[in-house]
């Protein structure tokens, strides 16, 4: 561990003496690699390839895109933070990549702090609380005071242990003192059929994929776990407002760079970014993702990183979350 | 009516998906890639497909389905043309084409063998894809029904379904799906995010990926001891001509594809089941048809050639419901198409035919376009697939061994899947020379994670009451089910009977 961080060190030392062209206009100079440590046609990957292609037009540069996917995203993660500071790597990364699983997972093979710049805070995808059509609620209220009267009777799914759909389900139980059992599926595809025969009573889906069975009617909506509503869904309330005070719980997507890239570079890129957010065409894709844009400063970006991190590290150390 | 009116409708959508130009030119694509692999000799569909796969992965989803479901009917067709020209099976179910298919070419009919061949299978397909539409949606209707304890109940009877319908030794066959389930099991646990015998490999924390078994114990094993065969062969490659049926051929044919169609039909849709049983019984029912057959069975008859080709092909269609209804893969090709459908991020399962109607219906209809394709364009262009035959194996193998390295490195652009790939070579090369059949294992390495998910998901929704599964009627239907299977196959007057099946000729 000593030995990267010397390295790290040397590489942002060497960056800083022996790059100087990288502080200036000169950048980029060759194609940007974009890792994606998830696999073609998720969510993370669909918004990076469009990412990629804003960013080279903008750049008159080309961004090749790389799917590294493999150990919950915990590959590709690691492959950037070993990469060369030069601004040439860069990842599309999420909360799972670089603060649930971090949290989770002592033997992740990156430190986030250490080993990361962050670039910017690209979008957030909200959660859906909805519940099995069979079980007598209708509001956020009821479903809370249904579970306190029927304690460990209740399930809940998610799509797999350790996924922000697994958090957002134990953040609940500990807010509202409530017993309900985790049963883990891999991916939601399967468990909303589940959901909808009344096996599984609720379920914090993520917004874009729970959405055609909430349209459909096939499952109630309670509430969106982001503390605005959703555009997307402006007629479901959000946990805050349906009674429980400041509950959030969103997917982060952003952008980082391996730790020691040359500041200048990272502001540029920032900059870039920003200015590609305010398109249409990259809103519109968004939208389709269940994400909505967010933009601002590295440095706002690393904030969120911290305070989320900690409220994931608090559910798993308080629901006694471990994978070994 | 109402029922007939929705059908049509289906289809239509499912034919508007499939003929934009760009499904066509995939669906050709596929067709044409699949029979080229397929009709090297001693290269199934399986091995096809888990070599084309990552042919597939940077179309969109409807896309690459359709161009597999065009490999994998170019593949079987493929593997036909092999049998009647080289009497080399490529896959199992085309060792009972091979019987009067090869006679018929030695005869100098190797065109009216190869033409009633793919017409069968053509008559076959448009009859299987008619099946296939009209009994999903009431199908998946059903599987919304299925909760955890009823998957699990399922995947037990599947599971014995191929033991109890395996070809070869019984013993053999199990122990290859108990390897394959213990090979499911490398990877993180769905209940407890727990890695296990992952040896601290990052890699190993997803699982061993499946292209790399597939494409190992098929592709890499059966290519390397395909080199390793020396016996010269007589073929007919030169001889292909006369490809237009006769009307005696044909009013003789005709009859045997249709119960061919019907008998595959049926059993298709068994777990286990499937193109081969579906050829095997087709024969076996040809043979007993009609006194005195000229020329006999087994030394050219036509019926020989045109019961099995249709049977396997009806069986290949239908065997797709248990897939696109369930999302319980019913044989090791459709084990093959979940891990494909997966990469596309769709789980296959009842929710497909409602969340995603155009996809599903257009993959059924592009069935019925590629097995059209077939006929129309793949038999003009035997002759080309003969062509092929001719390359020496020293130069063919290593160059197919060097794209299928390409394509297992393309999956996760990580080279430690192809080193994988190539232990599961050699261990494939092992199962071969010991008779074990690699099929089951894949059946067991798709089918074990999923059952122990259900089965741990079901008891954690009983609260650890294991009775769950014997008070949920469907539950408690199949597992009796798969109890008569096992009763049925240890009386020893069948158990005997089922070895002399397997045995003939």
């Amino acid at each position: 561990m000593k030995r990267r961080t010397l390295l790290h060190a040397a590489g942002a030392a060497a960056a800083a003496v022996m790059l100087p062209a990288a502080r200036g206009q000169s950048y980029p100079a060759k194609p940007i690699r974009m890792i994606i440590p998830f696999p073609p046609g998720g969510a993370t990957d669909i918004l990076g390839r469009v990412l990629a292609q804003k960013l080279g037009d903008q750049l008159g540069q080309s961004v090749v895109v790389e799917n590294r996917p493999g150990a919950g995203g915990a590959i590709g993660s690691e492959m950037t933070a070993k990469a060369p500071p030069d601004g040439y790597t860069i990842q599309m990364a999420t909360v799972s990549t670089h603060s649930i699983g971090p949290a989770l997972n002592p033997k992740t093979p990156y430190n986030v702090k250490r080993d990361f710049a962050p670039v910017i805070h690209l979008a957030d995808s909200t959660n859906v609380l909805i519940v099995s059509p069979s079980l007598p609620v209708n509001n956020l209220k009821e479903l809370i005071a249904y579970a306190k009267a029927h304690p460990g009777k209740l399930n809940f799914s998610s799509s797999g242990n350790g996924t922000i759909v697994h958090m957002t389900g134990e953040m609940f139980k500990m807010e509202t003192g409530t017993f309900i059992v985790h049963i883990p599926y891999k991916g939601t595809a399967l468990a909303i059929p589940d959901l909808i025969a009344g096996q599984i009573s609720l379920m914090f889906d993520n917004l874009a994929s729970a959405l055609p069975h909430v349209k459909s009617g096939k499952v109630k909506t309670l509430a969106v776990t982001q503390l605005k509503r959703s555009t997307l869904l402006p007629e479901v309330p959000s946990m805050d407002e349906a009674g429980l005070k400041g509950f959030e719980s969103n997917t982060y997507f952003g952008v980082f760079a391996p730790a020691g890239t040359p500041a200048p570079i990272v502001q540029r890129l920032n900059a870039e970014i920003n200015k590609a957010l305010q398109t249409a065409d990259f809103r519109e894709r968004l939208a389709a993702n269940g994400a909505e844009p967010v933009g601002g400063t590295p440095e706002q970006f690393a904030r969120v990183i911290e305070r989320e991190t900690a409220k994931y590290a608090a559910v798993i150390k308080r629901a006694g979350i471990k994978p070994e | 009516m109402d029922a007939f009116n929705t059908l049509m409708a289906n289809l239509s959508l499912g034919f508007a998906t499939a003929f934009t130009l760009q499904n066509l030119v995939y669906c050709f694509v596929g067709c044409l890639l699949g029979t080229l692999i397929g009709v090297l000799p001693g290269i199934g569909p399986i091995a096809t497909i888990a070599m084309l796969l990552p042919a597939t992965y940077a179309l969109p989803p409807i896309a690459a389905l359709i161009m597999l479901a065009g490999i994998y009917y170019g593949a079987q067709y493929g593997g036909s043309t092999t049998a009647i020209l080289v009497n080399l099976p490529g896959e199992s179910s085309s060792v009972v084409t091979m019987l009067d298919g090869y006679q018929m070419a030695r005869k100098g009919r190797a065109g009216a063998a190869l033409s009633v061949a793919a017409l069968g299978s053509f008559i076959a397909g448009c009859f299987g894809t008619l099946i296939l539409a009209a009994f999903a949606a009431p199908l998946a209707e059903l599987a919304f029904k299925f909760g955890p304890a009823e998957y699990f109940s399922l995947m037990v009877l599947g599971l014995i379904g191929a033991v109890v319908l395996a070809s070869g030794s019984l013993i053999k066959a199990i122990g290859m799906i108990i390897l394959g389930l213990l090979l499911g099991l490398v990877g993180t646990d769905v209940n407890t995010g727990t890695a296990r015998f992952s040896f601290g490999i990052p890699e190993l924390s997803d699982g061993i990926g499946f292209i790399s078994v597939a494409m190992g114990v098929f592709g890499f094993a059966e290519i390397i001891t395909n080199v390793d065969m020396k016996d010269k062969r007589e073929t007919f490659t030169n001889k292909v001509e006369g490809l237009i049926l006769s009307w005696k051929d044909f009013k003789e044919a005709a009859p045997a594809i249709l119960r061919g169609t019907g008998i595959g039909s049926l059993l298709g849709i068994l777990p286990g089941g499937g193109a081969l049983l579906a050829a095997f019984a087709s024969y076996t029912i040809e043979k007993k048809l009609g006194k005195n057959p000229q020329p006999p069975f087994g030394q050219g008859n036509i019926r020989g050639v045109a019961g099995p080709e249709s049977a396997n092909n009806a069986g290949a269609q239908t065997s797709f419901i248990p897939l696109l209804t369930l999302g319980i893969p019913p044989n090791a090709v459709m084990a093959l198409m979940v891990g494909a459908m997966t990469i596309h991020n769709i789980q296959p399962g009842p929710q497909v035919m409602t969340s995603n109607p155009a996809l599903f219906w257009g993959m059924i209809a592009s069935m019925w376009i590629g097995n059209l394709m077939l006929v129309i364009l793949n038999l003009p262009l035997i002759g080309m697939w003969v062509q092929l035959l001719k390359v020496p194996y020293r130069i063919l193998y290593p160059a197919i061994l060097m794209f299928c390295c390409i394509g297992v490195f393309s999956v996760n652009n990580n080279s430690f899947d192809v080193l994988i790939t190539v232990l599961f070579g050699v261990l494939g090369i092992v199962f071969l020379k010991l008779g074990c059949e690699a099929a089951p294992l894949l059946l067991g390495f798709i089918l074990g994670p999923m059952m122990e998910e259900n089965l741990r998901r079901a008891m954690l929704l009983s609260r650890g009451d294991p009775t769950v599964f014997l008070t949920r009627p469907l539950s408690l239907v199949m597992l009796l089910m798969a109890l008569a299977m096992i009763v049925i196959i240890s009386l020893p007057a069948i158990s005997k009977k089922r070895e002399e099946t397997f045995v003939e000729e």
